[in-house]
């Protein structure tokens, strides 16, 4: 138990060789659980051009536990609260150990492409979405803009 | 358990009788809104409770003790093995993970039911000779280390942890609850660091008689692997999807979707902790509170496949026709290698022939290695059940304290009746059975099968 299970340290091999179009995970140097974690918004959504920061740590029961996942970039969704804690099924009930890192920030992923009003964790937001969908995402959009701009470095 | 009322005072009727006035019949009032309620819902799940009430309640103790003898059935033994695979995990997972019932699943493995815990390599690579293989193997302890001080444990008093009695080590200046807090704490550090020495043991004894049999004037150790068993093991096993980790195959195969699975990740495969029904929620309404929620809903779903989500996780296993060793077999010692032509290509299945060979083969799930899954559920429920019976009691008091209040305003404008005992400013009996009512109708109502929530739950669980 003491060191990393071989699990994790060939997750982030492979994470680092191979990695999914549009997704970064960078493990912490001094904490190998813990990952820098970026994810393009999706083309076609109201995210589209942003960079949207994120944190994910492995809980020790990982993977019989769900990764941690938290939005740092502040961002305007109804299944993201203003902490960037996120609603989503693979994180909970739906989690799975023969799911992974890459699967789960998929997911994240898609989950921009497609909020799902009905199951919401920002009741305000929702509302919104419900009520007034196409203001919601001009909303979104300007979210994008003040807070996941791509920066040059 | 404690505020569980007895049988005999749910079903005794005889409060009915009671002058309603009595001094009894008031101190007891409070006893009966829970019983009252508590009957309500037993009225709708008679079965929820049964299994509980029947069980004697075992003392600190006798409980510490069945603690610790699960605790060492869990310590792996070099000469408990089956086909070169053992009867207890290496460790991938930590002790506070393995709630399986050892007993069950050593059987299974004896049978050839499920796969033996195998010592698992961290990696392998392909162009290892014979001899390199049988060096590595020959490097494998029985257990994987354990941190020797966990954090949690730091400023925990184990005391001499060979002597049985710790009650010494209990603060006694402590409240009652703190004490029973404390021992469990220590009893449990010191589970810990036994697990730890009983493994050290286990992995020492093992070291001594690998040495041992490396001197040719000693008799062979039979329960020791010979090369070939220990060569065509490893050289034909493969990684696991869960752990990552390179095991002799073959693994077990999930019943739904064929893919395998190590036996040290499949017994970590359980029911999800008991829960609410998840609800898709209007976001204009307001969610109802947990405590507010009926118990009898609370639910346990057995495990989905982890691979295709389908519920009712099962798996099962056809054993090697290469080998069978130790129990049920020849001592691993004998194993020879048989030269056959294919004797590089082993029982690997297509999917087709191995569900063919399956048929007849036990199924195994999580449920069949907890058998008390239903048990533990139905405490968890009954926890809830005395949690809002005494929210529902406090509920009612209120009610009763604030009725009793209104009729003394009323009975000081009304100067007529201030010395007569009968108008007593506490409400009557038939007030007190109708607040009761009123509220054991109302929970009762909740758990009826047309209510809203049930409809959602049917439909989540789809
Ligand atoms: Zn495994
Ligand atoms: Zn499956």
């Amino acid at each position: 138990m003491a060191s990393l299970p071989k699990r994790i340290i060939k997750e982030t091999e492979r994470l680092i060789s191979d990695p999914v179009p549009g997704i970064t995970a960078e493990p912490h140097e001094d904490n190998l659980r813990y990952f820098n974690v970026t994810v393009e918004g999706p083309a076609g959504s109201p995210y589209e051009n942003g960079i949207f920061q994120l944190e994910l740590y492995l809980p020790d029961d990982y993977p019989m536990e769900a990764p941690k996942v938290r939005f740092l970039t502040k961002i305007y969704h109804p299944n993201i609260d203003r902490l960037g804690r996120i609603c989503l099924d693979v994180l909970k009930t739906n989690w799975s150990p023969a799911l992974q890192i890459r699967t789960v920030l998929l997911s994240v992923q898609a989950l921009l492409a497609s909020p799902n009003p009905n199951d919401p964790l920002a009741n305000d937001v929702a509302e919104e979405w419900i009520q007034n969908e196409a203001g919601a995402k001009a909303t979104a959009r300007e979210w994008t803009q003040k807070y996941a701009k791509k920066v040059e470095n | 358990m404690g505020n569980v009322p007895t049988k005999a005072e749910q079903n005794d009727p005889s409060w009915r009788n009671n002058n309603p006035n009595s001094n009894e019949a008031k101190r007891t009032r409070n006893r009966r809104a829970v019983s009252l309620v508590s009957g309500a819902f037993r009225g709708n799940n008679g079965s929820s409770q049964s299994n509980v009430g029947s069980h004697r309640r075992r003392t600190t103790k006798e409980r510490e003790q069945d603690k610790e003898e699960r605790a060492k059935q869990l310590v792996v033994k070099y000469n408990e093995n089956v086909d070169g695979g053992f009867l207890a995990p290496f460790g991938v997972y930590g002790f506070d993970k393995l709630d399986y019932d050892a007993k069950i699943v050593k059987t299974l493995i004896k049978e050839r039911k499920l796969a033996p815990f195998y010592t698992p390599l961290q990696d392998f690579d392909e162009s290892w000779t014979k001899e390199e293989i049988i060096k590595i193997v020959d490097g494998l302890p029985l257990h994987s280390s354990y941190e020797e001080n966990l954090e949690e444990f730091d400023d925990v008093p184990v005391g001499n942890i060979n002597r049985r009695n710790f009650d010494d080590l209990i603060d006694r200046t402590l409240s009652k609850k703190d004490q029973r807090r404390q021992r469990s704490q220590i009893f449990r550090a010191r589970l810990y660091k036994k697990r730890i020495l009983w493994q050290e043991k286990e992995d020492e004894l093992f070291l001594e008689k690998k040495l041992a049999s490396r001197n040719p004037a000693n008799e062979p150790d039979k329960f020791l692997p010979s090369d070939d068993l220990k060569y065509d093991l490893y050289k034909h096993g493969s990684e696991c999807p869960i752990c990552f980790l390179y095991l002799p195959g073959p693994m077990n195969y999930s019943v739904c979707c064929q893919q395998p699975i190590c036996t040290e990740c499949f017994v970590q495969i359980r029911r999800a902790e008991a829960h609410f029904p998840h609800e898709e929620i209007d976001p204009t309404t307001h969610a109802p509170r947990e405590e507010e929620k009926d118990p009898n809903l609370l639910t346990s779903e057995p495990a989905s496949c982890p691979y295709c989500a389908i519920p009712d996780f099962s798996i099962s296993y056809i054993p090697p026709t290469s080998r069978r060793t130790g129990f049920g077999g020849i001592p691993s010692g004998m194993f020879t290698i048989k030269l056959e032509p294919e004797a590089d290509t082993p029982e690997e299945m297509t999917p087709r022939s191995r569900s063919k060979s399956l048929e007849g083969a036990s199924i195994i799930t999580s449920d069949t290695i907890r058998p008390d899954w239903e048990l533990k559920l139905n405490k968890e429920r009954a926890r809830l059940v005395r949690r809002s019976t005494n929210a529902t009691a406090i509920h009612i008091s209120n009610r009763l304290v604030n009725s009793a209040h209104m009729t003394r305003r009323e009975s000081t404008q009304d100067n007529h009746s201030s010395n007569s005992s009968r108008h007593t400013p506490e409400p009557t009996a038939d007030e007190i059975e109708n607040v009761m009512m009123e509220e054991a109708i109302r929970l009762s109502l909740e758990d009826s099968p047309g209510d809203k929530r049930q409809k959602k739950r049917s439909q989540t669980m789809v």
